[in-house]
């Protein structure tokens, strides 16, 4: 079997090479530019690019610059901050069907899987893993701020999480509100000792 | 020419037999696994509620099976075919090759049998355990002696480019192998890696990228620089790429591994190197792909009609894609999104759907009909296989790209002026990629059903057929004594001289600072320059230098071995000589109690780290999601480090006291029951089986000696701590509503998974 004869290569200039390796044969083409610019050019590229972080340092680390913008959202956060212990402006929100309607949609992205969509809980169910939120009896206090608190920072022991790390401050307050607006300003509140 | 003395040799063809036929039978087994367990990801009850069918256990298994049976076995094959023919002599000892052969065989039933058990070292593609690890690097030796005997004894003098990437991926895969294999035993069964922390994250990648390189690439190309001209009938493209690429490629591609730790807590300078050192591996690797491509020219016509060219010419156009691809994803930005997703998921199987086991197809449908003198069963059965294959990877890997971004997106998206996270709990987002897992698991199935396809090919092919060894009438020539090249003759000619003064030079810019830097920098520049300038003068001399070491493959591997190693060498033996306490940024962790150890070990045992990592990086959104960016020294002491490369879940760094014990107890038992639409495995068989105790006084002391710093407990101590604590807990659970007797596993795991991010202090506050 006589294979086909070569191509010719795209330089006449080049030949094949002389040696065969069982049947084998071999051009010897010079390599494309293209080729040889992609390779020149990472290679540029990449001194460039560490003399611009290691030797000049004129970027920031990745921690400083993380540390600088975590500080920035920080400011933020604060300076949109409301008073969380202001029970009045809590009633108020409970009101506001702008924020009742955002802090149910949080609630039934992340606190039914444990309160239930009904928020009762285990008033409803028994196996459920968080208490009622609609009746009076309050485990760690009943006043919005109190109730904000819980939300904001957790009860770890009794498996609430804290939520206003992943939150924020509005949305956890929305929660609040949400919540708030299933109970009457002034109404009974009791403490309950769980069993 | 002709003087020497005249000879027949019949090649051993009968070990290419077997290895291509124990290549399809693993490949079809380790391609299953992957199929069920991409299915897992979408129906967690896809376990049948075994443990050792769960997620975590079979994860390994498959990598393991396609990477070391399937590639591994196939590559054999290839090798010995290729180097018979190329050194024109038959493989040295037929005892070696089947010793080989079944030696293999018998470590990959040791790996299908102790993964599934839950046995394993908890490092990717490096999970077997110890005593297969030796069983592994023997047998590798076994390989290297019978390839290198068959070289000593070759009757063509001059080695083909083929060869060269078969010598560069034996040695290089014996060093990376043994390296990050080496560990101290606790028992017959389980060892703990002599690196921990950022030391045992840098040897880990180090190996596992060039895994990627030096098991699943050169050995290909190698293979694609023999059976692609032969089959394409066709001179190979370029003589003069084969050489740059070739070396560019071994030298480089060391440096990039890395690149699997870009943003984590691993020192910048090493994450420059990887990145930088990624983008420059582009070129060389699309030289390969340019050396196959271009091969083909003036043989398209086959295109259409041989099966045995479309699926090189896919295999070789996948590995393009795969190797732009790679460079892409270690741009940091890019990985920044890319990283723990499916991205990554769908690049890997570009590579080893589309480049090797396309590569592997063409080569059996061509070694077929001449290992066993009969044609082919059906051409268009081989058609249907590529097609299928062909619709399959893309399906798969588009989904996975889809897939990828669409979640590395939301996990980043932020609202609130970029103060909250938009979608915080992480289910969300697993759930917006459901159905495009869904689609991979198609494609994936697709895939597998073209592979049997061709096994059931192959079978009518060679079933009743009369297997037949290759022979070749050879010249036995006495070597020329011009031939030979001494060591000074190998080492004191321009290139390699040129070469490696413009390292050191490269070197002194790159880690020194002050004048030396820009004596570094300078001297870098000069080399190049003057090197230029000899090539230009001289270069027929290179030539000739370089045509005279191909025949000499001891030189040839002495310089290819200098050239991988001495990227590991810069990288990692600064790492391991700095006294691990000052590694830590500015923390440092505290050591395990005898219970957590257990429950890390739970931890390994489960596969935890193929869904969870446990880093949180140097990232904004990673920051918000998880928590403070992870330190060096929090890890520090951990043996193996569980940093992860995927999260099918979220990340564990900083889960310690997020939730209470009752939980995690409740979560391990029915995910479900907390996490609406999670698709974690329940883990009911560790509230059922008991902490294994025993064993923890002979693993402290092995971490003793491993140099972390546990204090001197008696075993009576380490018992009696463990199950105050495990009392304690169950205590604890008690109160919360949940019963369990305090031996049970969970509670071990429980005490890990309370720890994780909260045992440090600020680095030097003890000495």
């Amino acid at each position: 079997m006589n294979p086909p004869p070569p191509l010719p290569p795209d330089d006449p200039g080049i030949k094949l090479r002389p040696h065969t390796y069982d049947g084998i044969q071999e051009f010897d083409q010079r390599l494309p530019n293209w080729w040889l610019y992609t390779l020149y050019g990472t290679i540029a590229f990449s001194i460039v690019y560490w003399f611009a972080y290691m030797t000049a340092s004129v970027m920031p680390t990745d921690q400083a610059q993380v540390d600088a913008e975590m500080a920035k959202l920080a400011a933020i956060r604060l300076a949109s901050s409301i008073d969380v212990t202001n029970d009045a402006l809590f009633w108020d929100l409970s009101r506001n069907p702008v924020f009742v309607d955002a802090g149910k949609q949080t609630f039934n992205s992340l606190c039914v899987a444990c309160h239930l969509a009904s928020l009762k809980g285990k008033g409803e169910n028994p196996a459920a893993v968080g208490p009622n939120l609609v009746d009076q009896a309050w485990i760690h206090g009943g006043t919005p701020k109190e109730i904000y608190a819980t939300v904001s920072k957790g009860v770890l022991v009794k498996g609430m999480p804290a939520w206003e790390p992943v939150l924020g401050q509005k949305k956890s307050a929305e929660v609040v509100a949400f919540v708030l607006s299933h109970h009457q300003k002034g109404e009974p509140i009791t403490i309950e000792v769980p069993k | 020419m002709t003087t020497g003395q005249k000879t027949i040799i019949e090649f051993n063809d009968k070990i290419v037999r077997q290895f291509m036929l124990a290549a399809i039978i693993w490949g079809a087994v380790g391609m299953l696994v992957g199929v069920l367990i991409a299915t897992q990801l979408n129906f967690w009850q896809a376990n049948f509620g075994q443990a050792w069918l769960s997620f975590g256990r079979l994860r390994p298994l498959h990598t393991n099976a396609v990477i070391f049976a399937f590639v591994g076995n196939m590559m054999f094959a290839g090798v010995y075919y290729s180097t018979q023919r190329l050194a024109k002599a038959r493989l040295a000892s037929d005892f070696l090759s089947s010793l080989h052969f079944w030696g293999w065989q018998l470590i990959i039933v040791a790996a299908a049998v102790t993964l599934p058990l839950g046995l394993t070292r908890g490092k990717e593609y490096a999970e077997l355990i110890w005593p297969i690890n030796i069983a592994v690097a023997a047998i590798w030796v076994v390989f290297a002696v019978n390839f290198f005997w068959t070289l000593a004894k070759r009757n063509e003098k001059s080695l083909y480019v083929a060869l060269w990437f078969y010598i560069a991926t034996i040695i290089t895969v014996a060093m990376l192998y043994i390296v990050n294999h080496l560990s101290l035993p606790t028992s017959l069964t389980h060892s703990y890696p002599v690196f921990g922390g950022v030391q045992d994250a840098l040897v880990q990648w180090w190996y596992g990228h060039n895994a990627v390189a030096f098991f699943l690439t050169t050995p290909i190309l190698g293979i694609m620089y023999y059976f692609l001209p032969k089959a394409a009938g066709r001179p190979v493209y370029s003589y003069r790429l084969s050489v740059i690429h070739f070396w560019s490629l071994v030298f480089l591609y060391i440096w990039a591994g890395p690149h699997h730790l870009l943003n984590t807590a691993l020192p910048n300078w090493l994450q420059l190197l990887a990145m930088t050192f990624s983008l420059m591996l582009w070129a060389p690797s699309w030289g390969g792909m340019l050396n196959g491509l271009l091969t083909l020219r003036g043989a398209w016509g086959k295109l259409r009609t041989d099966p045995v060219i479309k699926f090189f010419a896919a295999g070789v156009t996948f590995y393009g894609m795969a190797t732009f691809e790679g460079p892409l994803l270690s741009i940091k930005s890019v990985n920044a999104l890319a990283h723990y997703t499916d991205w990554i998921i769908g690049h890997v199987h570009a590579g080893a759907l589309g480049w090797n086991g396309f590569m592997a197809a063409g080569m059996f449908y061509w070694l077929v009909p001449r290992l066993w003198n009969k044609p082919l069963y059906s051409q268009s059965l081989a058609n249907l296989h590529f097609w299928l294959g062909t619709f399959g990877i893309l399906l798969y890997v588009a989904a996975m790209w889809a897939s990828g971004i669409t979640q590395g997106l939301m996990l980043n998206a932020t609202t609130e002026g970029g103060t909250i996270l938009k979608y915080p709990n992480f289910l969300e987002t697993l759930n917006s990629i459901r159905p495009l897992m869904l689609l991979r698991v198609v494609g994936g199935g697709l895939y597998l059903t073209g592979f049997l396809i061709m096994a059931y090919n192959v079978w009518r092919s060679v079933r009743g057929a009369q297997a037949v060894n290759g022979t070749i009438e050879v010249y036995v020539e006495p070597r020329e004594p011009a031939e030979k090249l001494s060591l000074a003759g190998a080492f004191l000619n321009a290139p390699v001289i040129f070469s490696s003064l413009g390292f050191l030079a490269a070197c002194i810019w790159l880690f020194t600072t002050g004048w030396l830097n820009i004596i570094g920098l300078v001297g870098t520049a000069f080399c190049v320059l003057l090197a230029i300038g000899h090539f230009q003068t001289r270069g027929t001399a290179w030539g000739e230098w370089y045509d005279k070491l191909l025949l000499n493959a001891l030189p040839f591997t002495v310089l290819t071995f200098l050239s991988v190693a001495v990227g590991g060498l810069i990288q990692i033996i600064p790492m391991l000589t700095i006294e691990r306490r000052l590694q830590t940024e500015d923390r440092v962790a505290q050591v395990y109690t005898p219970l957590e150890l257990a429950g890390r070990d739970l931890y390994v045992r489960e596969g935890c780290y193929t869904c969870h990592s446990q880093m949180i990086r140097t990232l904004v959104p990673d920051v918000m999601r998880y928590g403070d960016y992870s330190r060096l020294g929090e890890s520090i002491w951990d043996h193996p480090f569980q940093w992860g490369s995927k999260r099918n879940g979220p990340d564990l760094a900083r889960v310690g006291g997020k939730y209470n014990d009752a939980w995690h107890f409740d979560h391990m038992l029915d995910p479900r029951a907390i996490s609406t639409g999670s698709n974690m495995p329940a883990y009911t068989w560790l509230h059922k089986s008991n902490t294994d105790y025993a064993s923890l006084s002979a693993k402290i002391r092995v971490q003793r000696t491993l140099g972390v710093p546990f204090p001197n407990w008696s075993p009576a101590d380490i018992d009696r701590i463990a199950h105050d604590q495990a009392k304690q807990i169950a205590k604890e659970l008690r109160e919360q509503g949940r019963y369990t007797d305090p031996d049970k596993e969970i509670v071990a795991l429980i005490s890990y998974l309370q720890t994780l991010g909260k045992k440090w202090e600020p680095a030097g506050a003890t000495p």
